[in-house]
């Protein structure tokens, strides 16, 4: 075969793989790499440079003989280019973390046997092992399986593990702080296993057999998942009646303060009225009309402000943040820090991975803290809202000093003193890794806002 | 002149209120009447024109028996008047202000148990929006609006130092003097749309050419007047020497 029949052979498979891959990175990553039109034609035109740029190195490759290298390590270490080709390809549309798209790439990978062995089980069922390509019947009939057969089959494939939302449960598990390393070790070894599987087995049997290791590396991957993800279901659960336990102790202490301010409202209240009695006998409106203005203005604070405050914090629904906020609530009351808080309508989920949320939360919340500390007549006000398909988290303080926006989330920079804060720094750094979040810093009216907003749609 | 809008559902409240504001508007000299004084927020809406010129809208958070309350009523003013005065009289504790004033720009919320503290508060109000109006009449400020999401944010271009791209695709850094907020935006169009006030001096920086306090030769970087820094390229030094920009 010439050079230009095998590369173009190698270009309609490597289009076949790249295809596969650009589907099943879209399932796995559950979005579509950026939108529109412009970005679709950069998607297309990056894929198709790799796809050509790979073909052809292939058959390089293929002629020069260094496939035929000892123990197929030519073999192995063309399949481990490819893949870093893919991984690269991913990282290039997506933008995500490298290793992201490493563990994405290998995935798709043990999919994509998925798809040659069914390819191959045709093969196996209705071919040949053997094709010659000089006799124009065989030509024919390899020619049906190669451009037709097997992209069916990857299809099939394709359509099975879209509907059995894998996508789901990947995300789940990449969600986690820490993915456990036997699994990326474990996934990148998995062309090599496969090499040697192949050599050692298809030779002898038939090569149905071989569809054993895809099928049990994906057992083991189940596994793993089911076991990561009760782990974390169970951390969760934990947490979420730990804090519920905080909660009701908190809740318990606010009722019991206003039992107490009740009853010396009450004393109080028997006092002032009989108090208002006499004015009102004398007929001093002025002074019925102040102690009434005391009686509601004392009654408000004592009790009232209270149970706003745990009217709000019910209305903060996911776990995770009204933990945080508890925590922070009952710094600012330790720290006689007065607090207002609005979650207005309930706040019930957020796309934002959770970790990431409260790092953020938790930074800004310290920095309004941090400001007002200590400080007369200092005020926080925390803010969160849904609204037209977004979340606002919105903090505001009372400004003392100034702000110096230039050095703002710069490295080092803190406005803490030295040695403390770099907080804004790594703020900054975790909404890098999102498209879907927004900043906003101001100084206002002599006050210090910081917004975050998450667009949920 | 300004007019001014009540909309509460309990008679005597809106009969003081409006009897208040008369006075004011009276006594004050101020350049405002009272247009409309209702119960049913249909018929404030139905009196509103789209396009609506700026108003004054004292408006009742919780509106008995009306299909809409004060903060979807805010929402169908912003629609017909975005410039317009909200400030809500109310006497219901558990207001979420912040989230008000945040959605809606609300100016302000009164609280109307204790009549001279409604009184005070609603006279404070006009004083402020009055302060406001002549202030936006001494001179016409030019605004870079933005549209984040959900809010649009105005923000004076005086106040604007620079737009940087920041790592994210297609987001933009917007550096304002005591603002810095990030949106969805292209250098390319900014830069055509906020000319000539606007340089272009490096692939990822449209600076304002009146922040400019000098140039650094050596470091290739222009020096901001509050003494921030940010690149230049190669090819724009002629530019920034042509223009006059001292060195730094």
């Amino acid at each position: 075969m010439s050079f230009f029949q095998i590369t173009a052979a190698n270009v309609w498979s490597m289009a076949l793989n790249f295809i596969f891959l650009l589907w099943m990175s879209a399932i796995l990553f559950g979005r579509i790499p950026r939108r529109g039109i412009k970005n679709a034609v950069i998607c297309v035109l990056a894929g198709a440079g790799m796809v050509l740029l790979i073909a052809t190195l292939g058959t390089i490759c293929f002629l020069t003989g260094v496939w035929d290298w000892k123990y197929n390590l030519g073999a192995l270490a063309w399949e481990y280019f490819v893949l870093a080709c893919k991984a690269l390809l991913l990282w290039f549309l997506y933008r995500i973390s490298f290793r992201n798209c490493w563990l994405g790439v290998m995935m798709v990978e043990i999919m994509f046997t998925y798809g040659t062995l069914l390819s191959e089980l045709y093969l196996y069922l209705f071919g040949k092992e053997f094709y010659r390509i000089a006799v124009m019947e065989e030509r024919r009939s390899y020619l049906f399986w190669f451009l037709v057969v097997s992209p069916v089959c990857f299809m099939l494939c394709g359509l099975v593990i879209d509907k059995s939302g894998v996508g789901k449960i990947y995300r789940k598990w990449l969600e986690q702080e820490e993915i456990h390393k036997g699994i990326i070790v474990l996934l990148a070894i998995y062309p090599a296993i496969l090499y040697i599987f192949e050599m050692e087995i298809s030779v002898e049997q038939p090569k149905a057999a071989f569809l054993l290791l895809p099928l049990s590396m994906l057992l083991v991957i189940h596994v793993i998942f089911v076991y990561v993800g009760r782990d974390r279901q169970q951390r969760i659960y934990i947490l979420a009646q730990q804090a519920s336990l905080r909660q009701q102790t908190i809740y318990i202490e606010k009722m019991e303060q206003v039992q107490s301010e009740l009853r010396r409202f009450r004393h109080d209240f028997q006092n002032m009225m009989a108090g208002m009695y006499l004015q009102a006998k004398e007929g001093d409106l002025d002074a019925v009309r102040n102690y009434i203005q005391e009686m509601t203005g004392d009654f408000d604070r004592q009790v009232g402000d209270q149970i706003k405050l745990m009217n709000q914090l019910g209305n903060i629904r996911v776990m995770e943040v009204k933990s945080l906020f508890l925590e922070k609530l009952i710094r600012m009351q330790q720290e006689e820090i007065p607090c207002i808080l609005e979650a207005f309508p309930p706040f019930e989920s957020t796309r934002m991975h959770m970790t990431d949320l409260c790092r953020c939360l938790g930074i800004l919340l310290d920095n309004a803290m941090d400001e007002v500390k200590g400080k007369k007549d200092g005020k926080v006000w925390l803010m969160v809202s849904v609204q037209n398909g977004c979340t606002t988290f919105r903090i505001k303080n009372t400004l003392y000093g100034t702000v110096d926006f230039q050095q703002l989330g710069r490295q080092g920079y803190t406005t803490k003193g030295s040695g403390r804060g770099t907080g804004l720094e790594s703020y900054q750094k975790i909404l890098a890794k999102y498209d879907y979040v927004f900043s906003f810093t101001a100084i206002q009216d002599g006050y210090f806002v910081q917004e975050l907003k998450i667009e949920e749609l | 002149m300004l007019p001014v809008y009540i909309c509460e559902d309990d008679e005597r409240i809106r009969d003081a209120e409006r009897r208040w504001l008369e006075k004011q508007i009276v006594i004050e000299g101020l350049d405002m009447e009272i247009a409309l004084c209702t119960g049913k927020p249909e018929e404030l809406l139905a009196y509103l024109a789209d396009g609506q010129r700026q108003g004054i809208y004292f408006l009742d958070v919780e509106l008995k028996g009306a299909s809409m309350d004060g903060f979807q009523l805010g929402q169908e003013i912003r629609k017909k008047d975005a410039r317009g005065f909200l400030v809500y009289v109310t006497a219901f504790k558990e207001l979420a202000f912040e989230t008000f004033r945040y959605h809606l720009e609300a100016l302000d919320y009164i609280c109307k148990q204790e009549p001279e503290q409604m009184y005070a508060g609603l006279s404070q109000c006009l004083k402020i929006i009055a302060e406001r109006v002549s202030r936006e009449q001494g001179g016409p400020q030019e605004y870079f609006t933005v549209k984040t999401v959900d809010v649009v944010r105005h923000i004076p271009l005086e106040e604007i130092l620079y737009f940087a791209t920041a790592g994210r695709t297609h987001r933009l850094e917007l550096h304002a003097r005591q603002e810095r907020l990030d949106f969805i935006g292209n250098m390319g169009e900014l830069e055509e749309r906020l000319k000539p006030h606007f340089i272009r001096v490096h692939r990822s920086f449209l600076v304002r050419v009146d922040q400019i306090a000098g140039i650094e030769r050596k470091s290739m970087e222009i020096v901001l007047k509050n003494g921030e820094r940010c690149p230049f390229s190669r090819n724009m030094r002629k530019k920034l020497e042509s223009a006059e920009i001292p060195e730094a």
